[in-house]
């Protein structure tokens, strides 16, 4: 039996970490080089559900951006998730990731979306405090995660996949 | 040459040639789907873009995923998707009546050109972010590192007026006990054990003296503020002082000892006789303390006009490496184990750059050491009024003088008092700064001492009111504080001398013929 297929868009500024998230969660790799993507990358990956069924995830990892175009738009079209990534590292990621949430919802009203602070192995150097995640987890789930190290992808795409079956 | 015109005004022939060269270009890939997703026909090269047809409906699921979720009832654009082998298309969906046709034309040029222009774009701006942040983190270490020294200064500002209270603390019963002792000595009939018994006193009470002043001496934080002393100073005293004191801790260690001292110049030295006190006694205990057999021997020698001073030992010597760092405090060296806080021979250094001198050490390990200072008399360095003040001999007091001290402190007055009638002067004595410019307007005394230490009103303050009054008379300012800034303030406030406890009795008896002399 072919899983239901869902599209879920990588939201985020350049740099934050959209690429290497999605090639640790499809391919379970990591490379330290940055390379800024034009365009868009689509991969899938099937998730087992936690009421044991699997859910296939269209995952387009969409060029960083710090706000939505016309060309993003076309992007989304047809999204029912949204991961919205921004770098722990960089303050500014975090309202641009809030900010392209709101653009988003223009399109797609009822997408849901999880929000993702990536590069928890430098989490010393981490500009986002923690009362700011608390307050956040207020209105949107939020995980922190490490692209480098794996911590929190899996869950990441889980948690969305779980609310997107919901 | 055809001339029929096309829709987009150009020449057949000229959009054939474009059509060619973009075709050429764009290398594109027709699929032809059924309205179930079934690849019914394709037309282009599948390999350019990673298809393999041998897998159809692989291909046609990845195709199909890129639009899933949209409605697909009208032409869909989505530019730069990376195919399955990585290549960058732009990806058309045109609907048809039998379904749906997927065209993709290579855009890997344009990716490419894209891609480099935003990566090094974003790299700048990822960089920039690095380096703002790094210049933010400087900024804070040295925000850190100001108000750390502000606090260390605000340390060593209330280190410095801890230091200043002691000093004024240690010196003014000091002044007692030296005054005292003088008086004691003074008595005639003084048994041979009483007159051992007082010798023993005034040496250990000038030894325990020197030593607190070398702690004192460490933590003036701003030498340039220690004010010089200069005195007439009895060479062969001192000498006899030093044996007194010296002479039976180097007995105890079975090691000889000796000072010779040989005056050249018959005018007896101008020197600042607490700080060369000061330092010979750091140098004959420390060599006495680090020579454990042979001896120490000590030359004073007073020639052309200035004091060379050797003191020598036969003990464990001083390492090349170590004879920067045993000038440094609280730096011993690593083989001279032993008590003491390690202060001596940086206070020793101090002192004799104070006092405009030169130090020299000489020492080989096993052999001993030798300490080599030359120290310039004074009197180039003292105001002529002053040099006059020091040099000239007392004399006999002609008439009764009156002194009006200004002291709260009972064994002070009560000192002074006996020694200023001892002199010969009639003494009056008032405790506070506002009678004290009573009693000097009601009946002005021919020389005023006031301690700068008063309860209430400062003895500065004094002096300032009278001189505002007009009273001309000689003023003496008597202080436990021995810094020049002190001493300004003291002038300032309108005193005509400046002199500093212990009280000097010497010294008390030419600034009061001084004194007198001038009112």
């Amino acid at each position: 039996m072919t899983p239901q297929a869902r599209k879920i868009c990588m939201l985020g500024d350049f740099g934050v970490g959209k690429t290497s998230l999605v090639a640790r969660f499809v391919r379970n790799t990591f490379s330290d080089a940055y390379l800024t993507t034009v365009g868009v990358k689509v991969d899938s990956k099937e998730v087992a559900l936690a009421n044991g069924q699997a859910q296939k995830l269209v995952v387009w990892d969409i060029a960083g951006r710090s706000a939505l175009d016309a060309l993003n738009m076309s992007y989304l079209r047809g999204a029912s998730g949204l991961l919205l990534v921004a770098d722990g590292t960089r303050e500014s990621t975090l309202r641009t990731a809030i900010d392209l949430l709101m653009q988003s919802r223009s399109l797609l009203p009822d997408a849901q979306a999880v929000l993702l602070v990536n590069k928890l192995d430098l989490v010393e150097r981490w500009e986002v405090a923690p009362s700011t995640l608390v307050e956040l987890r207020h209105t949107l789930p939020v995980l922190e995660t490490s692209a480098r190290a794996g911590d929190g992808v899996e869950q990441a795409f889980a948690e969305l996949a779980g609310r997107l079956q919901a | 040459m055809s001339s029929e015109l096309s829709i987009s005004g150009f020449s057949a022939d000229v959009e054939s040639h474009i059509a060619r060269f973009l075709f050429e270009r764009a290398q594109p890939l027709l699929l032809e789907f059924d309205k179930s997703w079934q690849l019914v026909n394709l037309q282009g090269d599948t390999a350019r873009f990673g298809f393999d047809l041998d897998d159809a409906r692989t291909a046609a699921g990845q195709l199909q995923d890129l639009f899933l979720g949209m409605p697909l009832d009208e032409t869909i654009d989505l530019p730069f998707v990376q195919m399955p082998n990585g290549r960058s298309a732009h990806v058309h969906l045109l609907v048809i009546d039998r379904g749906y046709q997927v065209l993709l034309l290579d855009a890997q040029g344009e990716h490419d050109r894209q891609q480099s222009q935003q990566q090094s774009g974003n790299e700048a701006v990822l960089i920039g972010h690095q380096k703002t942040k790094a210049i933010n983190q400087l900024r804070q270490i040295r925000s850190e590192l100001e108000s750390q020294r502000a606090r260390l200064q605000e340390a060593n500002a209330l280190k410095n007026a801890l230091i200043a209270t002691l000093s004024h603390d240690f010196r003014t019963p000091l002044t007692s006990i030296f005054g005292y002792l003088h008086l004691l000595e003074e008595e005639p009939d003084n048994s041979a054990g009483t007159r051992h018994a007082l010798r023993a006193l005034r040496r250990n009470s000038n030894y325990l003296f020197t030593l607190a002043e070398n702690l004192l001496e460490y933590a003036r934080a701003d030498t340039r503020s220690s004010l010089l002393a200069p005195v007439r100073l009895d060479l062969s005293a001192l000498v006899a002082d030093l044996l007194g004191l010296f002479k039976p801790m180097a007995a105890e260690k079975a090691l000889t000892f000796s000072i010779a001292l040989d005056k050249a110049d018959s005018e007896e030295p101008l020197l600042d006789e607490l700080r060369l006190r000061q330092v010979l006694v750091n140098l004959i205990s420390n060599a006495v303390r680090y020579t454990q057999k042979g001896g120490v021997g000590v030359q004073l020698l007073w020639k052309d006009g200035a004091l060379k001073i050797e003191v020598r030992d036969t003990g464990i010597g001083i390492a090349e490496e170590f004879r920067e760092k045993v000038f440094i405090a609280f730096n011993r060296v690593g083989q001279a184990a032993g008590s003491g806080a390690g202060l001596g021979l940086s206070i020793v250094k101090r002192l004799v750059r104070q006092m405009h001198g030169t130090l020299e050490l000489h020492s080989k390990v096993g052999e001993g050491s030798c300490f080599r200072i030359v120290l310039p008399g004074l009197a180039k360095l003292v105001p002529e009024a002053d040099a006059d003040a020091v040099e000239a001999a007392p004399s006999r007091i002609e008439r009764m003088h009156t002194v009006l001290i200004v002291d709260d402190g009972p064994d002070i007055t009560h000192l002074l008092e006996v020694l200023l009638s001892g002199m010969g002067y009639r003494v009056r004595i008032v405790g506070d700064a506002t009678s004290a410019v009573e009693s000097a307007l009601a009946d002005p005394p021919d020389v005023l001492l006031v301690d700068v230490e008063l309860p209430g009103l400062s003895g500065n303050t004094a002096v300032f009111r009278l001189r505002a009054k007009g009273y001309r008379g000689h003023i003496v300012t008597l202080s436990a504080t021995p810094t020049e800034e002190a001493r300004k303030v003291a002038l300032n406030a309108g005193a005509n001398q400046y002199i500093t406890k212990p009280i000097d009795i010497e010294q008390l008896a030419r600034t009061m013929q001084r004194a007198v002399a001038s009112s």
